[in-house]
């Protein structure tokens, strides 16, 4: 077991009332799982990626991470967690515009303490094996949406993470562009990385293991 | 790591060129400020500090009160200084002055004269006393010997071809003859004596063997023994006086005790300064050189630090306001596993990286303005480039200013909670307004409160201009030197009288402008004591003296060339007569005598009273005055006809020329002399000035920031609005309005502080301005038309900007 939600729930207290964003959330992700989380707009499907990611916090209920209980960690072994453990990827790629290609892989590694010819052995593997080696000094802007996705997971898979959690990776791509990233991601999970990943897409779906669908904070 | 920091924050400072520029030009300017105003103070704090035992040195002062007038002298009796070596064993040395103002010089058989301004006699223990070696000569003999003198480098260069003028002979004032004895190197600029170049020795002064104890003339410095207290030397001080001084007096009061002198309300109290107090903390009659004020020190302190303030406060604050863009990249940094630690110490990197930067630019700048900054607070100070404590003390000064800037906005920055940033509610997300704001506040109420106390001090500046001081300084030409004339003074005079463009013409060694005089004792006829002495100035002048300075007479008559018993007449001024306690008609034909210590002494006759003028600063009261006949001519005060002045001044040049060609004819205007009197207010007028446009210019980059910012954050508002038919007009009010709410908090809180502290600054003045209500209306109108122009140029651009284009990069 990689982790396990137990009735989590989260709200925000609008005009004296509890408008529930997460409502008792049971969940269980084994290790080598790929889950897709669906669901309308608002249903809380980027809220939950976000709880089980450590960036949000939940009003109730119980999170076990490897064995660790997360509600009851504070701040610090929180972030250390996802650190070592949790790999993100977004719809909009989240690089840093000011650093080149390298440089953004290489962050992750910087924030783990890894020494210099280390992260530059691992920065190389990753440029082979995402075949971006010719645009390791090119900045994001000069960069197309697939390749800039492509720069986000390799970022995500840089320190070896047990979990990728992606949010509508492929929301910005366009069809072909989408399936590429898709492809990868199935390719990873063979490999044995978790992932999570929120989408729209029925198709996306498709290459994951479960699906989880949300209605109103709740699973149905 | 740390590479990655400096990367990082050297792209973003390329990125966005503008805000780099105002936030490491305004730092540049406090910075540059900073330091060229620690390096005025350090010299400040740092004079007289070169001297060999400096920390033991000590100088005596009297405080005097007796006659009806009462004096704090930088001065005390020639008999002092042998008096407390001989009583006082913890002393090792003493050594006394007498300055002799300024004196003619000539080589032996060379024809001009030279003048020299900085003359004084000096005890032979002068070497000793200030660790001073010698260049030529021999210290223990140089200054031994009457009509011996040594020079400095400077001094001697102007005289003879080479420095070593040891042996030399120079005729002083055309009648002394004197002997080079030695060569000193030039007297350090942060020192007392900066303005010496020669120094007789005192042993051919026969005032400093034979004096008493009634005047005060010799700055007189001891050294005491190391361990010795100056707080034990006190208690001995103290008794001088009854050991000493009352004895003496009895010769002329007989009988009078020490209890009777104090009972009578008078006073005679000696103390020490230490040497190097002396610049910033003596403010005495009769000073070496012009001194100091700690309280200049305070006020360009708190300067230095409203600059440094400034500036970081915008530093603060375009920071926090730009940060806006950069709540991506922090998201990303925390998600990826940067906790806030690494964060601020991100930040505080960049801060600093800015901040070194800005150091640079600074140094640069600093080294650019210290010529008009040595002008503008008349100093010679130089940047210590080679000093290597300068350079830690700066740089670490700068990492300390970029770590205490960056330190508001790195925790600001590292609070940004990513699923919110990296969700793009990102305006909402940042915040930090409320700050920001009560910057801008902080900014605006240190710039008003500037522009209100320069206001003031330029009022109070002119007030003194245009004081009516009782005499008339305008057209009045004060020629230097007369007395080398020697007997032709008198004709020239006369000739220049005859010159159809001079008004009068007087020779006296008085003029109606500040300089250091002692008082006399008077006593009326048949009063001889001490109860009825009044001390007061007096000035000897001749016939022409009253009407060429323009003093008006209010009872009585001025002196007359007809009555040959005027030459035992005298003129008093109004405090005068108000220490005899009389009316001015009740003076006339009063008779007075100065002659304390004479068993007959002379008599003057009270002819008239003149209107009380101001012949010391307006800082202090007017003091008590006689006027008497008497033949000086230190100077001739020459009252022209209005125009043609360089015509006039040739004429009475070529008169001069032709009686004197042996001497230097200069000259100067009295009005000019007179501004020289308030040169230190002068300067601390124009250093308000400077610094308070630089303020207020490092406030307004700061202002114009924050509004282009407020602009671009504004644009899908400004956009949405203009779409639903909002006019320029509106938007820019709109945009603006939140701006001068600031500056009006600002103005309510600067004006009182303003109001308090110039009261306080203007108490030093006797004379003085009321404040005036228009001070504070004018500081108000141009805070707002400044900020109104920084704010609403980015206003009106961000109102005119076509909407669909705000509206389609959403």
């Amino acid at each position: 077991m990689l982790l396990q939600l137990n009735k989590v729930s989260k709200w925000v207290q609008s005009g004296g009332q509890k408008v529930y964003l997460l409502k008792n959330i049971d969940l269980w992700v084994h290790e080598g799982d790929f889950i897709s989380i669906m669901g309308p707009s608002g249903s809380g499907k980027s809220t939950l990626l976000n709880v089980i990611g450590m960036l949000d916090s939940f009003d109730e209920g119980e999170y076990t991470f490897l064995e660790d209980p997360v509600h009851t960690l504070k701040e610090k072994h929180r972030s250390n967690l996802y650190k070592q453990y949790i790999g993100f990827v977004f719809q909009s790629y989240h690089l840093i515009d000011e650093l080149t290609v390298k440089e953004n892989l290489e962050m992750p590694l910087l924030y783990k303490k890894y020494g210099g010819s280390e992260r530059k052995a691992l920065v190389a593997d990753m440029l082979d094996r995402f075949n971006i080696v010719g645009k390791k000094d090119l900045f994001p802007a000069q960069l197309s949406g697939g390749q800039q996705q492509l720069v986000g997971i390799a970022r995500a898979l840089i320190a070896n993470p047990k979990l990728i959690l992606a949010d509508e990776p492929t929301g910005n791509l366009n069809s072909k562009q989408g399936e590429e990233i898709m492809e990868i991601f199935s390719g990873l999970n063979k490999e044995g990385v978790t992932i999570i990943q929120v989408t729209h897409s029925e198709k996306n779906t498709s290459y994951g293991s479960r699906i989880i669908n949300l209605l109103d904070g709740g699973i149905v | 790591m740390f590479k990655n920091y400096i990367k990082i924050a050297w792209r973003n400072l390329r990125r966005q060129p503008f805000f780099t520029f105002l936030n490491t030009f305004g730092l540049a300017i406090g910075m540059a400020g900073g330091i060229l105003i620690s390096l005025y103070i350090h010299s400040e704090l740092n004079f007289d500090t070169m001297f060999k035992d400096a920390d033991r040195i000590y100088r005596i002062n009297a405080d005097v009160k007796f006659g009806g007038s009462e004096q704090e002298f930088a001065e005390v009796s020639a008999p002092m200084a042998e008096t407390v070596k001989e009583d006082y064993p913890y002393i090792e040395l003493v050594t006394r002055f007498r300055n002799n103002g300024s004196i003619l010089i000539r080589k032996k058989n060379a024809s001009l004269n030279v003048k020299e301004n900085g003359v004084a006699y000096a005890d032979s223990t002068f070497f000793n006393m200030f660790g001073i070696s010698l260049l030529y000569g021999d210290s223990k003999t140089a200054l031994t010997e009457p009509n011996t003198l040594i020079l400095t480098k400077t001094a001697a260069e102007k005289h003879f071809d080479s420095s070593n003028a040891v042996g030399k002979t120079l005729i002083l004032d055309n009648e002394q003859t004197y002997t080079v004895t030695g060569i000193i190197e030039d007297m350090p600029e942060n020192s007392f004596l900066r303005n010496h170049g020669v120094f007789m020795a005192m042993a051919g002064y026969q005032d400093s063997r034979e004096g008493g104890w009634g005047n005060h003339n010799y700055p007189t410095f001891i050294k005491l023994r190391p361990n010795a207290k100056a707080d034990d030397f006190q208690e001995y001080l103290n008794t001088v006086l009854g050991a000493y001084v009352i004895p003496w007096a009895q010769d002329f009061f007989p009988g009078i005790t020490e209890e009777q002198f104090i009972e009578a309300g008078n006073h005679l109290r000696y103390d020490t300064i230490a040497l190097t107090d002396i610049h910033l903390y003596s403010d005495r009659s009769s000073e070496l050189s012009a001194n100091g004020s700690i309280q200049n020190v305070y006020i360009l302190s708190v300067i230095a630090l409203f600059l440094i303030v400034l500036a970081s406060v915008n530093f603060m604050n375009l920071s926090t306001a730009i940060s806006l863009k950069r709540a991506k990249e922090i998201g990303i940094r925390k998600t990826l596993g940067s906790n806030k630690t690494g964060l601020v110490s991100q930040f505080l990197t960049e801060s600093a990286l800015i901040s070194f930067i800005s150091l640079l630019f600074s140094v640069i700048i600093a080294t650019l303005v210290l010529p008009l900054f040595n002008d503008l607070a008349g100093t010679s100070i130089t940047i210590p480039f080679n000093y290597p404590y300068f350079w830690i003390l700066l740089f670490l000064s700068a990492l300390l200013l970029g770590i205490f800037s960056g330190f508001y906005p790195a925790f600001f920055m590292s609070k940004f909670v990513p699923v919110k940033v990296l969700k793009g509610s990102g305006n909402s997300a940042v915040g930090g307004s409320g700050v920001r704001n009560s910057l801008v506040v902080v900014q605006f109420t240190i710039s008003i409160f500037l522009m209100v106390s320069t206001l003031i001090v330029f009022q109070q500046l002119k007030f003194i201009q245009n004081k009516d001081l009782g005499f008339s300084r305008d057209q009045v030409l004060v020629i230097e030197d007369v007395y080398s004339a020697g007997d032709q003074a008198l004709s020239f005079k006369e000739e220049v009288q005859k010159l159809g463009s001079v008004k009068s013409a007087s020779m006296s060694n008085f003029l109606p402008t500040p300089s250091s005089r002692s008082d006399a004792s008077f006593f009326k006829e048949g009063l001889k004591d001490q109860e009825h002495a009044v001390n007061m100035q007096n000035w000897q002048v001749d016939h022409e003296y009253i009407n060429t300075v323009g003093l008006e007479i209010i009872a009585g008559r001025d002196f007359n060339p007809q009555f040959i018993a005027d030459s035992t007449a005298i003129v008093l001024n109004e405090s005068a007569i108000k220490i005899l306690g009389v009316t001015a008609e009740e003076a006339l034909g009063m008779r007075l005598s100065s002659d304390i210590e004479l068993e007959n002494p002379t008599f003057s006759t009270v002819i008239g009273v003149v209107k009380n003028f101001h012949f010391t600063s307006l800082k202090d009261d007017i003091r008590a005055l006689s006027l008497s006949l008497g033949r000086n001519s230190d100077v001739m005060v020459v009252k022209l006809q209005a125009g043609k002045f360089s015509e006039s001044i040739a004429q009475i040049e070529s008169i001069w020329n032709d009686i004197a060609p042996e001497a230097p004819f200069t000259y100067y205007f009295m009005d000019e002399s007179f501004n020289n009197t308030y040169q230190s207010e002068q300067r601390l007028g124009r250093i308000f000035m400077t610094f308070t446009i630089l303020s207020i210019i490092i406030a307004c980059l700061g202002l114009f920031g924050l509004a282009t910012f407020n602009a671009e954050r504004r644009i899908k508002e400004i956009g949405i609005r203009k779409v639903l038919g909002a006019s320029v007009g509106q938007i820019t009010y709109k945009l603006s309005i939140d701006f001068l709410r600031l500056v009006g908090i600002a103005i309510l809180v600067s004006l009182p502080l303003g109001w308090y502290a110039m009261a306080k600054w203007l108490e030093s003045f006797s004379y003085r301005i009321e404040i005036n209500i228009w001070v504070f209306v004018i500081a108000t109108l141009l805070a707002i038309v400044i900020s109104i122009l920084t704010v609403s140029f980015q206003s009106i651009k961000a109102a005119m900007a076509n909407p669909t284009k705000s509206l389609r990069t959403e």
